[in-house]
């Protein structure tokens, strides 16, 4: 038998404690629906696809300080050398890395610099003809370039003819689909476009243009240089661990330095956003912790205040499972309307964050699910305490307190 | 229609028993207005608490209106004190939050009976009582004598077999303290069976059966019998 009435107007007549409630329940669906909705908007941030085996590709730098080699023909030795070692699958040279945050990038337009016509940002990498296989990432039109067409040079007097590009990049130059062919211009230096990878993500995935990613056969190399690796699944830690005395073994007047994964440069990247989003779960955890005890602690209160009331309950006749519901309704009235505030300043909030932010606009479905736990939550908290009351002796009425 | 058949109850703690009632026997007829004194101590309130089955006993059998009560689980003596009990407390027992017609409503409303119905039935006993006017009003807008008559009106509403009363008027002045007796008096003609514990020998005189408890166990229910024979003699 549920006693909303007299609950409410009981509720109304001592509303301090219930008020104190229902703003903290406001307050807790307000922020956490927010908040759970930046984790998720994170999370999918986090784990999104870069078309990248990440696990099984390592980058290392390489300085060279030795002047009796041509360091041109040292890394053609090089890349040599460590598709050789066991547990490689591939291995090139490569101007920047990828997820890394640190690159290049440039718009590739329909026609040369200085004519206006249609452009694309896009980020773009110095790569070899193995650079796609070294980097796993999928070819799915066209062909790889042809070790002829990489040029390698001491300067830019002369650049790619030719590039990969990602399909997003492809898409948006060609949205008709024609694009696998077509010239693009690098600034004023024309490129046909031979190739198309399926995913590929630059070095900013917080970038406008994260999938916009061009591949140009071109090497310079200098005495700074990096390498980027390929293994086998599981193969990477014992090559990495083996590569700096590979790499001295074969000429040792040079510095190797930065071995790592390519998941770690991610991770470096994505530092920022992986303890926000840990500092926001350990936020909500506790705002719902405080919430959950306040609940627990103001109904242990008002039972303590009303013993007597409860006992003299149970003496008319109600049932122990009469003092629970009148517990579970009582708070569940509070929660109600503290929800509904709760909801209506998620939803303003949510619109404050998005215009000084730049988040996105927030899913109603996040508010509501978040109104849903913070409600299951609250009766969760009540129900031990309403148990504890429904235990009250009735015998308790005819004492004297 | 209330019979204790060698009651007993016994509180244990880790080190001690106390026998709060022992051996105790009492038969009450249907319209009978019964006073309990005895010291402080005695068991008066563990015999009230036990007829009102607010707390179980450890021994012996109590039948209420046929019913055996020791049989029953905690959701069947609810209900049956709901249906058959009427309490007046010392302190009146009122609800704060609640105004007089609320209050009145509560019991009425664990028994589940209908709104019309209810509201019919608090609007008579606050009429029955005194206080039809003041249905709105908190109990603290009231006077104590007037608490305990809406904890009257209360107990009444649910038209219960027993008014079981626990000092009813130890927190009134006299004056206030008579008003009750009598409305309690009035309702005994009117047919209920009361029980009422005191500690006022004043009021225990006014009701036509005295039981006296001492030491857990009924000391001399015909003492107050035996003084009117003995004014009757002439003595």
């Amino acid at each position: 038998m549920l006693e909303i009435k007299p609950i409410f107007h009981a509720l109304c007549r001592s509303k301090v404690g219930a008020i104190l409630l229902l703003i903290q329940i406001a307050i807790t669906t307000a922020i956490v629906s927010n908040a759970a909705f930046i984790i998720q908007d994170r999370v999918s941030y986090l784990s999104q696809e870069t078309g990248y085996p990440e696990q099984d590709i390592f980058v290392f730098n390489v300085m060279m300080f030795g002047k009796d080699v041509s360091p041109s023909q040292q890394y053609e030795l090089d890349e040599a050398m460590l598709r050789q070692i066991p547990g490689v699958v591939d291995a090139a040279y490569s101007s920047n890395t990828p997820l890394s945050g640190s690159g290049s990038s440039s718009d590739f337009s329909l026609k040369p610099a200085p004519e206006e016509s249609k452009s694309a940002r896009t980020s773009y990498m110095f790569i070899d003809e193995h650079g796609i296989n070294t980097y796993g990432v999928k070819l799915i039109a066209g062909r790889n370039y042809t070790e002829d067409e990489v040029i390698v040079t001491d300067n830019y007097d002369e650049l790619s003819k030719v590039t990969v590009v990602t399909k997003t990049l492809l898409d948006e130059l060609f949205p008709d689909g024609n694009g696998l062919g077509q010239t693009v211009y690098f600034g004023d230096i024309p490129m046909k476009i031979i190739g198309v990878i399926d995913l590929m993500k630059g070095p900013w995935l917080k970038d406008s243009r994260p999938d916009n990613v061009a591949l140009l056969p071109f090497i310079k190399p200098g005495t700074n240089a990096r390498f980027v690796v390929r293994t086998e699944p599981g193969q990477r830690q014992s090559v990495m661990n083996r590569v700096e005395e590979a790499m001295l073994k074969n000429y040792n007047k040079r510095v190797i330095s930065r071995i790592r994964g390519l998941d770690d440069d991610k991770e470096s990247y994505m530092a920022e956003d992986t303890l926000m989003m840990r500092m926001l779960i350990v936020l909500i955890t506790i705002l719902v912790l405080v919430t959950a005890l306040g609940i627990f602690g103001l109904t242990l209160f008002n039972i303590s205040k009303r013993t007597k009331q409860i006992g003299t309950r149970r003496a008319l006749g109600a049932r122990k499972s009469a003092i629970i519901s009148y517990f579970l309704v009582e708070n569940a009235m509070i929660c109600i309307v503290g929800l509904v505030i709760g909801v209506i300043a998620a939803v303003y909030l949510g619109q404050l964050l998005m215009q000084h932010f730049s988040i996105a606009q927030l899913d109603i479905s996040y508010v509501l699910a978040t109104a849903l736990a913070v409600f299951v939550m609250s009766l969760l908290a009540v129900l031990a305490p309403a148990k504890r009351a429904a235990n009250i002796s009735p015998s308790i009425a005819t004492r004297t307190i | 229609m209330l019979t204790m058949n060698n009651i007993s109850k016994v509180y244990q703690t880790d080190m001690v028993q106390t026998h709060a009632l022992r051996d105790f026997n009492l038969q009450v007829e249907e319209g009978e207005f019964i006073a309990v004194t005895g010291p402080s101590g005695s068991g008066k309130t563990t015999f009230l608490n036990i007829a009102g089955m607010l707390e179980p006993f450890s021994e012996g059998q109590y039948m209420l209106d046929g019913i055996d009560v020791g049989k029953l689980n905690d959701n069947q003596r609810a209900d049956l004190r709901n249906q058959k009990i009427g309490f007046i407390f010392q302190g009146f027992n009122l609800i704060p939050d609640l105004n007089l017609y609320e209050n009145i409503e509560v019991p009425l409303r664990y028994r589940g009976i209908k709104a019309a119905e209810r509201k019919r039935r608090i609007e008579q006993c606050l009429e029955q009582v005194g206080l039809a006017s003041r249905a709105k009003h908190l109990p603290q807008q009231l006077s104590g004598g007037q608490q305990q008559r809406v904890a009257i009106a209360r107990a009444l509403a649910g038209e219960p077999r027993f008014l079981l009363a626990d000092e009813p008027t130890g927190n009134l002045d006299s004056l206030m303290a008579r008003q009750v007796m009598e409305l309690l008096e009035q309702i005994n003609r009117d047919g209920a069976t009361i029980i009422m514990v005191t500690h006022d020998p004043e009021l225990a005189r006014r009701a036509p059966r005295n039981i006296q408890v001492v030491d857990g166990q009924l000391a001399d229910f015909t003492l107050y019998q035996g003084t009117q024979n003995l004014k009757a003699a002439g003595v």
